[in-house]
């Protein structure tokens, strides 16, 4: 792999930070109040797998970012310390350093560092539970002869550098080093002919098709609108609606899973979530913000049928139908070689370096 | 408003500028009186808590700002908050009326009841403020932010601010609860631009004291809930969420459809 070392603009002066970035991706655009560094990201590792960032001492962000399944859960919804069961799923954490907005339908999170504090400490739902704790984590940071000293080494030129907003930072800075570009797809890009298969090969063609449209809302090199990066003045945020639900013939999504409808209140935002990156999407099963569709096969049938129907209970309707719906999502017929050939091109991007490299592992673990 | 002595007629004009600041406090502060403002949770007229019993309380935060005092003349006379490093800022106090214990499970053992403050001396027939932060402090980082801003329990991360009221009851297996906060909001953490729901509810009574009590009228917010179906409700303040409509209503907020109205949650007690 090669490993540039880049050179980023940070804080008004260059910092170097080794990213494990090829030249023919882009880098991360960084927050200015908290450039990488080897230190920092390493302060955070430690940090992302320890349950002692959790009420009981029961989860760490870790617990439902995990690193085999691509930093997420395998669940379809997230669950809490104290066992409360979150809305949605929990998100794939990997090249998320490039995403414009975070969370599954927030137009207000832009960087990390404040995503990062919605697990943390908030209350409704409760998923680590350190709401009122914080001084617990700053006393963590000061005391444990580890931790001290990694504090010093990522924040040196911080007076008291023990501070649950340092450890906050050390945190994205971690899951921001999460960078994901060594899939055979990347390989296949890059002039190896011999990485993908020839079903992949087709399977990309369909998926970069009109007849698809899959690629105006997972575009890019990160199969995701919502794309922002270093190289760039241009911030893309996406958000839509893909006829998971229609209540009622109204439109209308289960009430707590409304999408941006939640933060703007304007119907036109009913349903709208944002496009998550399909890189590594194999491995992140189940499938949309709840979980509501099981494996990547279902997912290619939804988007074949142009939205869900479903025909009994309280979420009864037709997705295809639903006034709010994206224009993309229009549905296509495959025949059964040409879906095989677009699950095998999703496959394509699968990485097992990101997965299985020890720069992003549990330093817990013996 | 003519009591107050001309200031320039007993300043020395050779005093240097640090002494004259501190003669104008004092001049001040002997013109100015003491407000004590207690709040009080209360049911149907009668005092409610956190320990069981048939109407429990299981949460009561809320922040209040904008204090003022309005006189006979319909001049308004802020109210000055005594800092304090924990519960008020000259403008931003939180009233804290659970005691973390009983129902109240995600509480905290210290209270604050009573806001200290200071005002015109004047004869007053109304006393107004907003129970909300306002929108500069709403939405600055609160990592950083001073007491009482600093609290946790009352930050509101998923939707950038305060949560500007934490309120909940029990009653039996049945209870309902509401956190309110701006939500509608436009731009990005640290760079909120405007809110389309600022959900900050303006508060006017009638007093002639200030030392009034004040009570929060737990059954008259939640006046819209059964109580008695065994199915509790909440509000997070979600344009989707049905149950908050009601209690929107009754905090005289408007939500969806619904126009503002005169809120009775809160009242002066005898």
């Amino acid at each position: 792999m090669a490993l540039a070392s880049a050179v980023v603009y940070e804080m008004g002066r260059q910092s170097t930070f080794d990213w494990p970035i090829a030249d023919d991706y882009p880098l991360p655009l960084v927050p200015k109040g908290n450039p990488m560094s080897n230190a920092k990201v390493e302060l955070g590792r430690w940090l992302f797998h320890d349950v002692r960032l959790s009420r009981n001492q029961t989860v760490a962000c870790a617990t439902c970012h995990i690193q085999q399944l691509a930093f997420t859960d395998g669940k379809p919804r997230a669950v809490g310390a104290t066992g409360e069961l979150h809305p949605r799923g929990s998100m794939s954490l990997v090249n998320v350093a490039y995403a414009s907005r975070l969370n599954w339908a927030n137009s207000l999170l832009a960087h990390i560092e404040d995503q990062a504090l919605i697990p943390l400490l908030g209350d409704n739902p409760v998923e680590m539970g350190m709401g009122g704790r914080e001084v617990e984590i700053a006393e963590l940071l000061a005391t444990e002869p580890g931790y001290r000293r990694l504090t010093q080494l990522a924040f040196p030129n911080d007076k008291d550098p023990f501070s649950v907003l340092n450890a906050v930072r050390a945190i994205s800075a971690f899951v921001r080093s999460i960078i994901s570009f060594e899939a055979p797809y990347d390989h296949y890009l890059a002039g190896d002919v011999d990485a993908i298969s020839d079903s992949a090969v087709r399977g990309m063609e369909l998926f970069f098709s009109e007849r698809l449209e899959c690629f105006h809302c997972h575009g890019g090199f990160n199969f995701t609108d919502s794309t922002t990066h270093a190289s760039t003045s241009v911030e893309r945020v996406g958000f839509h609606n893909n006829g998971l639900y229609n209540l009622g013939h109204s439109g209308a999504y289960p009430p707590d899973n409304t999408g941006l409808y939640d933060m703007s209140g304007d119907l036109r935002d009913m349903g709208r979530f944002k496009a998550p990156t399909l890189r590594n999407i194999a491995l992140t099963a189940p499938y949309m913000h709840d979980g509501s569709i099981g494996t990547l096969g279902d997912v290619v049938d939804h988007y074949a049928r142009g939205g869900r129907l479903i025909e009994n209970g309280e979420y009864a309707g037709d997705g295809r139908l639903s006034p709010y719906k994206s224009e993309f999502v229009v549905g296509f017929e495959l025949s059964d070689q040409e879906r095989t050939d677009l699950l095998a091109f999703l496959d394509s991007l699968t990485d097992q370096s990101v997965i299985t490299n020890e720069r992003w592992s549990n330093p817990f673990r013996p | 408003m003519t009591k107050r002595p001309t200031r320039s007629a007993k300043r020395p004009s050779s005093l240097v500028l640090y002494a004259g600041i501190l003669f104008l406090t004092v001049a001040c502060s002997a013109e100015r009186e003491t407000v004590r403002l207690q709040f009080g949770a209360v049911w149907q007229g009668a005092t409610i808590d956190c320990n069981d019993g048939d109407i429990s309380l299981t949460d009561l935060r809320f922040f209040v700002s904008d204090l003022a005092l309005v006189d006979k003349l319909g001049e308004l006379h802020p109210i000055a908050l005594l800092e304090d490093d924990r519960w008020q800022q000259s403008n931003i106090a939180l009233v804290d009326l659970e005691d973390g214990q009983g129902r109240c499970l995600n509480g905290t053992s210290d209270r604050h009841a009573t806001l200290n403050g200071t005002a015109d001396r004047a004869d007053f027939v109304e006393l107004r403020f907003s129970v909300g932060v306002p929108f500069a402090s709403n939405h600055a980082n609160p990592l950083r932010a001073s007491a009482p801003l600093d609290d946790a329990a009352m930050h509101w991360h998923w939707r950038s601010g305060y949560k500007f009221l934490r309120a909940g009851v029990s009653a039996g297996d049945d209870s309902t609860w509401i956190h309110l906060g701006s939500t509608g909001c436009a731009g990005t953490v640290q760079n909120i631009e405007s809110c389309r729901s600022p959900n900050r509810v303006k508060v006017s009574l009638p007093v002639v004291s200030t030392t009034s009590r004040i009570g929060v009228d737990l059954s008259v917010l939640f006046s819209g809930v059964d109580l008695a179906n065994g199915e509790p409700s909440d509000c997070s303040s979600g344009p989707a969420e049905t149950d908050c409509a009601p209690m929107f209503e009754a905090l005289g907020l408007p939500f969806g459809e619904h126009a503002a109205l005169d809120s009775s949650v809160f009242t002066v007690l005898p």
